[in-house]
């Protein structure tokens, strides 16, 4: 099925924040935030900005009337500054104006002194000053002390990615109005409504229940727009709340870029050994956690780096420990993979390193410690592994031995330029890893025309989740999906949401959808077997008829509905859903987190130019575990579009910050995303169709974040491709590897 | 006019600044020229009397309508049409000429209208996403974003399709490394490409006049 949103899509009527309607006596906000890194705020002078023209009110932390805090996981956060600024676009004050020019004109005149306090960039800088956001945690399973005597190679290393701008093309947003007895409605380009009430509630100490959050959908999310898009509905609430005026803040594009967090760079350290069956015996790593200012969702993010950190092999003697490091950038937050990628770049960096030190490829040691169905992870869980079905359908497909002697061929008959291949399996963990979190609802009305509406606490974002609800409610009623419609996610409707993230979205949403229109349907069923004499189970609903005991009745959907309507039977239900086994306990850091394991294998080859150092992926080759997928076309979306994103992360998405803690890397000209060029030649998909029974929702299989990993694979085809140019070349394993990084490994050892 | 010809470059450090600076200077010499000393005795308030003054007429056709407007001079064009005349199925991606959400056609050819002042297009014939279609029949590229799922999040894809369109009318389209080059100059962070290239490459096969 198309996504549901194609007609509007492509004629431009779907309505994102910036495209509401806005209603008569709307006033702009805009945020004056701190030029500084770190600093006490000494003055702060709005005077001459307040008496602008157009400008209505400036708003400062001292005209917050509840709790100036937006610190979901930690209170660590101040909505506005109150005395120390934390990083450079930090917010200080709103503007709150008649036009968006005049609110924007206003913020040059704002005057403030900060006294400047020392700035630190570096996590591994943070963590020796004692700057954590959390005590640090160990992931252990069997001795690593005692098991690097049993092993014949150990090596030891250093590992680095850098961060991730999200680049949503649409920026961040919201749009609050004054609602009668003083409650708001916020209109709000999140992917956690619930936070953006909850927090909203906080900061203007009101009830939940009088804030409404409602949100249609979003020009993209990426995780950027889970818990940085409660600022500025927080924000505009704070000015509707005063002012009893409908508020909107549209975020420009720098002003975006400056003030929200990215996905977190992390420093790490790694330690692998190996035994002479090139099994790996024993993995340590110490991750260091590039936080920024505040903790925002940096604890959930490193778990999830810890949870990955051995990737899709099975290890028995791990021990891991992360640190969550503050330093003065803006807070780092979720971003597609959450913390995973991190972690299992460094274990893929520590078996190449192996590789290199032995003269094989990867690829060997890789395969040899592939996960088997039964085998523990660190934290406990026992894997049902599709890891070796994966890897040996793409290396049978693909032709792996074929690649790899093309790739041979190619290095040996080519100076300039020289081809690399990498292979990547991937395993990755679906449930949020906070227990509790795992829950939805959907609430699901049947009208007495036939049509079904349909809400959830899924928030689309270009994932096709609304698509995926359709189907579910269209494939139990079995109804024509022209009847369905799925409504914006508003708090008024659904509450207590989780955020729409962990790539669990489609799963929890959609069962409890099918929870609520599985009980409509017996009650529906219940009238038919009345009005035919026959029992529950003998009714059929197909293709929107009614079939008694195997023959078709004269009754159709929509007099089935009226029937049940006309006796007086809910034709409305609230389904709520939460996965069954799924427990952690967090002091023995042992349990059972995830409903399931996504896993995939990828061949990556690219070709660089050695005169250049530019770069170009020939193909990208992929078997993907989807289960059993609900939606092809979104699935495979979903695919091409983690693996576009993947790839930019590990080759051309450069974040620059100047060590006074200043974003260089501050627009689209600055900071170079995937473009059209960037796609691989060729990106081949396969399913790998299990029919086994899991948790997902039509044992369809998350498929939000898993592909994203695939990229890291590209990191180290580039890798493998300079050292057929310069094979003594010493490269760091230090990501993005731009085309500036390839050109002086190529030629590193000949520099003087 | 080209984007490139009026507007100063990428300078992103304070793109904003500079053009309204530009706007000051180039408006206020129209102003002296209009005014009547009345007006300009009653000038106690510059921003009153700066955005009475500012504003310019502007005839424009838009999607097939004539309009009759009055304009202040450093509205671009984009910011005309989403917030002047409600058209919001055009994009603001960056406003700074880098994402080309917010591609439109000028007479007939394309252009990123948030690097187009409204006023630069005086007399001419704009068409956005929004006059793309007749009615309820899509055109043939609208069409062919939806077979080949040319789209994730869709925020992109008014800009992606008119960027579309132009490339195939400039003759842009005759292969992939051509429309890639071609539609170089918009952005999709979802990744959508291959699916964007795959629906330009079946328009340009069906040959019907766009």
């Amino acid at each position: 099925m198309k996504n549901i949103d194609s007609y509007t899509h492509v004629r431009g009527e779907s309505v994102y924040l910036d495209d509401i309607p806005v209603v008569n006596g709307t006033l702009y906000a805009a945020v004056f935030d701190s030029p500084v890194a770190h600093g006490k705020i000494k003055s702060l002078d709005i005077r001459e900005a307040a008496a602008m023209h157009g400008v209505v009110k400036i708003f400062t932390a001292k005209d917050v009337p509840g709790d100036n805090q937006i610190g979901g996981i930690i209170p660590d956060e101040e909505l506005l500054a109150s005395t120390h600024v934390h990083f450079c676009g930090m917010p200080i004050a709103l503007v709150v104006a008649e036009t968006d020019e005049a609110a924007r004109v206003a913020l040059k005149k704002i005057k403030v002194v900060i006294e400047s306090l020392p700035v630190i960039t570096d996590p591994r800088e943070a963590k020796e000053k004692g700057e954590l956001i959390i005590p640090s945690r160990t992931f252990q399973i069997g001795d690593t002390i005692n098991a690097w005597h049993q092993c014949e190679y150990v090596f030891e290393g250093r590992a680095d990615t850098n961060g991730q701008e999200h680049l949503y093309i649409e920026t961040q947003g919201a749009y609050s109005l004054p609602q009668e007895n003083s409650a708001i409605r916020i209109y709000s380009s999140t992917q956690g409504p619930t936070a953006v009430q909850r927090t909203t509630a906080r900061v203007l100490n009101i009830p939940m229940h009088q804030v409404e959050v409602d949100t249609t959908r979003l020009g993209g999310g990426f995780g950027g727009k889970e818990d940085q898009a409660t600022t500025w509905g927080v924000m505009c609430a704070l000015a509707t709340y005063h002012l009893k005026k409908p508020v909107k803040y549209s975020l420009q594009r720098m002003e975006d870029m400056r003030m929200t967090g990215k996905r977190h760079p992390y420093s790490s350290d790694f330690k692998i050994g190996l035994n002479k069956d090139l099994k790996i015996v024993a993995y340590e790593a110490t991750f260091y956690q590039n936080a920024g200012a505040a903790a925002d969702l940096s604890p959930a993010v490193m778990e999830r780096t810890l949870f990955h950190c051995t990737n899709s092999y099975f290890v028995p003697n791990v021990k891991a420990t992360a640190y969550s490091c503050r330093t003065n950038l803006p807070p780092n937050t979720a971003f597609r993979g959450f913390g995973g990628p991190q972690g299992m770049f460094v274990i893929e960096a520590a078996i190449a390193k192996a590789a290199d030190a032995l003269g094989i490829s990867a690829s060997v040691i890789q395969q040899k410690n592939l996960l088997q169905t039964g085998d523990e992870f660190p934290y406990g869980q026992k894997a049902e592994s599709e890891a070796n079905e994966c890897w040996d359908k793409a290396v049978e497909l693909y032709d792996l031995e074929k690649l790899q002697k093309e790739i041979s061929d190619f290095n040996h008959s080519n100076k300039q330029y020289k081809k690399g291949m990498a292979l990547m399996p991937i395993c990755f963990g679906i449930s949020f890893t906070k227990t509790m979190m795992n829950q939805a609802r959907a609430l699901v009305h049947v009208y007495t025309d036939g049509s079904v509406g349909v809400s959830t606490g899924a928030v689309e974002m270009g994932q096709g989740v609304n698509t995926k609800m359709l189907q579910v409610a269209t494939n139990i009623f079995s109804i024509d999906p022209a009847k369905v419609k799925i409504n914006s996610t508003n708090t008024y409707r659904i509450a207590n949401t989780s955020p729409s993230a962990a790539s669990a979205t489609a799963d929890l949403n959609g069962k409890a959808t099918e929870i609520a229109c599985k009980e409509i349907l017996k009650r529906l069923k219940k009238v038919a077997a009345e009005e035919f004499k026959t029992s529950e189970e003998n009714i059929d609903l197909k293709d929107e008829w009614v079939y008694a005991n195997g023959e078709k009745t004269m009754w159709e959907w929509k007099r089935l509905v009226f029937e049940t309507y006309f006796r007086r039977i809910s034709l409305s239900e609230h389904g709520h859903y939460t996965p069954p086994d799924i427990h952690y306990d967090l002091k023995k850091e042992k349990g059972h987190p995830f409903a399931y394991h996504v896993y995939g294998t990828v061949i990556i080859t690219v070709t660089i130019d050695c005169l250049r150092g530019i770069y170009e992926f020939d193909s990208v080759k992929v078997v993907h575990d989807f289960g059993n997928s609900m939606n092809t076309i979104i699935d495979i979306g979903q695919c091409e579009g983690g693996i576009v994103q993947g790839i930019g992360w590990m080759t051309m998405e450069e974040i620059v910050y100047d060590k006074e803690g200043k974003l260089l890397s501050n627009a689209l000209s600055t900071y170079k995303v995937p473009d059209i060029y960037s796609v691989p030649k060729e990106i081949d998909i396969h399913f790998l169709a299990t029919q086994k029974d899991n948790l997902a929702i039509f044992r369809s299989k998350a498929v939000g974040e898993p592909p994203l990993l695939y990229g890291i694979g590209a990191y180290f085809a580039l890798r493998n491709a300079v050292k057929a140019f310069n094979p003594s070349a010493d490269i760091p394993y230090d990501a993005p590897m731009t085309p500036e990084k390839v050109l002086m490994s190529l030629y590193h050892p000949f520099k003087k | 006019m080209d984007n490139e010809k009026t507007c100063p470059g990428h300078n992103e450090t304070n793109l904003y600044a500079s053009r309204r600076n530009f706007l000051r200077t180039s408006t206020a010499l129209a102003a002296l020229a209009v005014a009547s000393p009345v007006i300009v005795k009653a000038g106690e308030n510059d921003e009153k009397i700066a955005a009475l003054f500012e504003k310019m007429p502007l005839q424009i056709e838009v999607n097939g309508m004539a309009h009759s407007l009055s304009v202040e001079p450093r509205v671009t064009l984009l910011d005309l049409l989403r917030e002047q005349l409600h058209l919001s199925g055009t994009k603001k991606g960056c406003d700074h000429g880098q994402c080309g959400a917010c591609t439109v056609h000028v007479n007939g050819k394309r252009i990123n209208s948030c690097l187009s002042l409204a006023v630069m297009n005086e007399g001419k014939k704009v068409t956005t996403i929004e006059g793309l279609a007749n009615g309820d029949k899509l055109h043939p590229m609208q069409e062919a974003f939806i077979k080949h799922d040319g789209f994730q999040c869709g925020y992109c894809t008014p800009g992606q399709i008119m960027s579309a369109v132009a490339c195939i009318n400039e003759g842009h389209a005759s292969n992939e490394e051509e429309i890639k080059e071609f539609m170089s100059g918009n952005i999709c962070r979802c990744g959508a490409y291959p699916n964007i290239v795959d629906a330009i490459m079946d328009v340009k096969k069906g040959g019907q006049s766009l």
